[in-house]
């Protein structure tokens, strides 16, 4: 019995050591602490652009092209063909364009911060910087937290773009089953501004959580070059319950009682 | 990469099976790592994606009783397969590399090879092999319970699920299921070779292993959707007959 509530328990420890951390960096943020480095923000903001922006990028053109093919079968199949734009307005800006966006931060991004972190706290610079009269979570946590807000949402809105030039192609230019201004009649029909405010909203939250995570483990990463590994695959698993999980609720409270379609009542 | 791939087909097939109780250890080792992640992945992915959104705009029409028809394309089809191939990536992929990456560090691999061990029939088939069946297998599991968020999204729309099972039976066909179990097995094969390349020929200290976790687990994101438009592509337009009509 005592194992059983063993295994839980610690969970919930680790799970509480984490939103702990984290308060701190958000804390730090918000009480501007992370400006005086705002020098350090713009570099990681410049390595955030360069470093991940088109992979981010590629996947996502690679989600919508699937969501474009997959729409234009299923129209296809039950009579609508010409309906292929709802999918790719409905799948791509609701769903998978946020998915992918998440999925793809946390294996580049998230996983890069703790490595590269990891590998600071391995090598005892993070103590060294504490020495130095330089607080670790200001100068490492929060100046990423805070380059990340400032760069993702663009990166994000371009990327959403990506999703949808990607089902357009495959639907319109590949299948054929509809024509391209029937495709867009439909397209914009069927979304409109805040549907696109509640998708940022939902991939912010994701952005957010998974910077926070990879800071977490990269800062608290112990055991030598095999502890870096070791926290590199464990920020992972929480990523990827974490993004589900946000996915489901950003869906749930943005439209589950409402679809926000252009008809019925 | 390509060439790992041939060694390792080559040496699974090729006697002496040496690598049963690596084989069978990695298999429950992946089992352990990754069923609740998945539970969690496929359950949310299937309430909200398919479930959610595809109730929505079903209901507007009356047509709730339709759902089940939708989840035979995106649970089965689509996203079990790819939920599934995510998590594995994620969580046994990135494990896999880092304990590899480990090993290499600590030049163990090179031991190894001193004692005259073949590394990749040691270490690389044995997960090849297992990486290919935990996903095929968790491939059934995730979409069970994909179909059992489109449950959970048709109660909620206070709608019996009857119907729902009526046209999920209907609909579904084993065309559909084949493919989808084969997908999976085949993204297992791309994300074991990529991880265990990437943990084998990691480099430079601490760092190292972290950077080569984080290029395989993006290598194998990458692989798995771009293989996977691919092969529903190919699917889809070699087996008309499951897309042509509703049924």
């Amino acid at each position: 019995m005592e194992d059983l509530i063993a295994v839980p328990r610690g969970w919930i420890e680790a799970f509480g050591e984490i939103v702990k951390f984290c308060s701190k960096i958000v804390g730090e943020v918000f009480r501007l602490r992370a400006f005086r480095f705002f020098g350090e923000t713009l570099r990681q903001a410049g390595i955030l652009v360069v470093g991940s922006t088109l992979i981010i990028w590629g996947f996502v053109f690679i989600v919508g092209a699937t969501c474009g093919l997959e729409g234009g079968y299923f129209n296809n199949q039950n009579g609508v063909p010409a309906y292929s734009g709802v999918f790719a307005a409905w799948c791509d800006l609701r769903e998978l364009a946020p998915y992918a966006f998440g999925y793809m931060m946390a294996a580049k991004v998230g996983t890069g911060l703790v490595a590269e972190l990891g590998s600071m706290r391995i090598s005892d610079e993070i103590d060294a910087l504490e020495v130095m009269g330089i607080s670790g979570v200001t100068f490492l946590g929060a100046t990423r937290l805070l380059a990340a807000w400032m760069v993702l949402p663009f990166m994000y809105l371009v990327s959403i773009g990506a999703s949808f030039f990607a089902s357009y192609l495959v639907s319109v230019q590949q299948l054929g089953y509809v024509s391209s201004g029937g495709f867009f009649v439909i397209f914009w029909e069927f979304q409109n501004p805040p549907d696109v405010l509640f998708s940022v909203i939902k991939a912010m939250a994701m952005a957010t959580m998974i910077v926070l995570v990879g800071i977490y483990y990269g800062y608290h990463a112990s055991g030598g070059p095999v502890g870096v590994g070791t926290a590199t695959a464990k920020s992972m698993v929480l990523n990827l319950v974490g993004v589900h999980l946000i996915g489901m609720l950003g869906t749930q409270i943005f439209w589950g009682a409402n679809p926000r379609a252009p008809i019925g009542g | 990469m390509v060439i790992l791939t041939g060694k390792t087909i080559i040496s699974a097939v090729r006697p002496p099976y040496s690598y049963g109780g690596e084989f069978a250890g990695q298999f429950m080792f992946a089992l352990r790592l990754c069923w609740f992640p998945l539970l969690i992945s496929t359950i949310a992915f299937g309430y909200e994606a398919p479930g959610l959104q595809a109730a929505n705009f079903l209901t507007l029409f009356g047509a709730l009783d339709r759902l089940g028809g939708f989840f035979v394309l995106a649970s089965i089809r689509e996203f079990a397969p790819f939920v599934d191939a995510i998590v594995l990536a994620g969580v046994a992929g990135t494990a896999i590399t880092a304990d590899l990456g480990a090993r290499k560090i600590r030049e163990e691999l090179d031991a190894l090879q001193v004692l005259g061990v073949d590394p990749v029939k040691s270490l690389v088939v044995p997960r090849f092999l297992a990486l290919m069946l935990v996903t095929g297998l968790f491939d059934v599991y995730a979409l069970l319970f994909g179909i059992f968020g489109g449950i959970l999204a048709t109660l909620i729309n206070h709608a019996p699920i009857g119907p729902f099972f009526a046209t999920l039976f209907n609909n579904a066909d084993t065309t559909n299921l084949w493919g989808s179990v084969l997908k999976t097995t085949l993204f297992g094969a791309i994300i074991a070779i990529v991880c265990c390349y990437k943990g084998m020929t990691a480099s430079g200290g601490a760092e190292g292993v972290g950077r080569a976790v984080n290029q395989a687990v993006v290598i194998a994101f990458m692989g798995i959707f771009a293989f996977n438009y691919a092969f529903t592509q190919v699917l889809l337009a070699t087996h008309p007959e499951i897309v042509s009509v509703p049924r």
